[in-house]
Parts: C-alpha cells; structure tokens; sequence
C-alpha cells in the first residue's frame, strides 16, 4: 500500500487500509435486485460493521494526518480547494453515456 | 483551454474493477505516487460511499518549460469519488491543488456497470493554463500530450491490480 505523507502516520495508514479494504469488497456486491427498504438495511448494516471494525484504526489514522496536513500547512489548500469545487452531487448519468473517444 | 475525452471496456465485472481502482496505488505504473491519504471519508444518506484523498506526485517538467518555473516537480492532487453500489456506478475527481496557475487539470473517471455485466470506464479532463508569456497553449498542449500517455499507463496499472484479485480470489483462504 502507499505510503503516508507522513512516515509516521504510514503503520497507521497500513492498519486502517487493511480493515477498509475488507469491508468495502463486501460493500461492493449489494444483492443484485433490492427494494428501497433491503437497500436502507443492507447500507445501515454496512455503516455500522464499518463502525465496528475500522471506527477506532480510522479515527487515529485521521488524527495522524490531519496534524501531519497542519503541519506541512496544506490545510490552507485543502480549504480553498473544498470552497471551489465540493463535491454534492450524487453520480448523474448525463455526461457519462456517451461513449466518445479521442 | 484543452479537453480530451477517452472510453475503455474493461472485461471485469463493475465490482472487481472499482476494488481495483480503489487500490491502484502503489504499482509498478505509478511509481511517481508518493503518497496517498484518505482525509475523509463518509456513508452519505443515501447509502453511496464519499471519499477524498490527498495525493503527492512526483512530475518531470518539460525541457523547455523555463527554470525556476516550479520550485519543486512536486504535485498534490485531491481526489473525491462516490461510489455507488446499487447504481453501480463510481465517479471520481481529481485535481491539483498547487501550481495552478502554471496548469489546473481536472479529470472526472466514471466507472459503470455495463448490460453484459462487464465494465465501461469513461474519461474526461480539461487543462487550463494561465502562465502566459506566449507559453499558456504549449503548456496546455504538453499536458494533454502527457496525459494521453498516462491514460494508458494507469490502465496498465489497474489491469496489475486486476490480476493479482483474480490470483488471490482463485486461491481458497
């Protein structure tokens, strides 16, 4: 797995990635025809064996870099790049059908 | 500005391949990656997973871009995807936050479930440069140039990744 981008947040990066990466193949292969109502349950079951699991790796591998971003004074970018662009719109179809090539 | 769109059928079914876009760092096509962080992630409502990411890269300049144009051939890139797995679909952004002014490339990935149950990969991404100095259309076109060669290289890439789930999926744990 890649590195952190700061070494000493990298064996946390290493713990956290593991334990998401599991979850997350299970994540990806829902039952194939849900009603809105399996949909809720299969998501909240997910949310909360996500919690469970990976809750406490991730909130220490987040501490880890949210000072190392401090620190290397990225917040400033990541700041300024969340006011331009945040990303609020769910997947939307109409500029990904097209199949152009180039 | 310049734009350049791409599509590309991946043979994997949509879950195999998004897995694999999702751990297509490190490999041996992207060894200019140096880093990579999640710096948030979330459920939304609606069940889509949210993530972004905080990404260092290493880049060669052009030879004839001229000196001192960037302190460092250093980049970092911020990556927001959703990932969508009743719609299946994953969309995903990136952009770089430094040397903007320089070039600002943004690239938009969509990964989606076809009917044969196979995978379409689609790509955009647009490349602004406001350097000036009669230089903004070369740099323009160099990235695009550069670009092209990357769109395959980090296919090659994911395709690396998608072998090594299929190895490991084969073997019983």
């Amino acid at each position: 797995m890649a590195h952190s981008l700061s070494e000493a947040c990298t064996p946390l990066k290493s713990e956290y990635d593991s334990c998401f990466n599991a979850w997350f193949e299970g994540y990806l292969e829902p039952a194939v025809s849900t009603t809105p109502e399996q949909r809720t349950k299969f998501s909240n079951q997910k949310a909360a064996e996500y919690e469970e699991k990976c809750g406490k790796i991730w909130e220490k591998y987040r501490s880890c870099v949210q000072k190392a971003v401090k620190d290397k004074q990225l917040d400033a970018l990541l700041d300024q790049a969340r006011q331009e662009n945040p990303l609020k719109e769910p997947p939307n179809d109409s500029s990904t059908n097209k199949a152009s090539s180039s | 500005m310049k734009f350049f769109s791409q599509s590309f059928l991946y043979d994997d079914p949509w879950s195999i391949v998004s897995f694999a876009f999702f751990l297509r760092y490190p490999n041996p096509y992207a060894s200019h990656v140096a880093s990579c962080d999640v710096i948030s992630r979330s459920l939304s409502p609606q069940g889509t997973l949210i993530t972004t990411r905080l990404i260092l890269k290493h880049g060669a300049l052009p030879r004839w871009a001229p000196k001192g144009i960037m302190k460092n051939a250093e980049s970092w890139i911020i990556e927001e995807s959703e990932v969508d797995p009743f719609g299946r679909v994953v969309r995903c952004s990136t952009r770089n936050l430094d040397h903007v002014k320089i070039m600002r490339v943004e690239e938009t990935i969509t990964l989606r479930q076809t009917e044969d149950h196979k995978t379409i990969q689609h790509t955009e991404a647009r490349f602004v440069s406001g350097f000036g100095w009669g230089l903004t259309k070369r740099i323009e076109s160099h990235g695009v140039a550069k670009f092209k060669a990357h769109v395959h290289r980090s296919r090659e890439g994911i395709s690396v990744i998608l072998n090594l789930i299929r190895q490991s999926r084969m073997q019983p744990m």
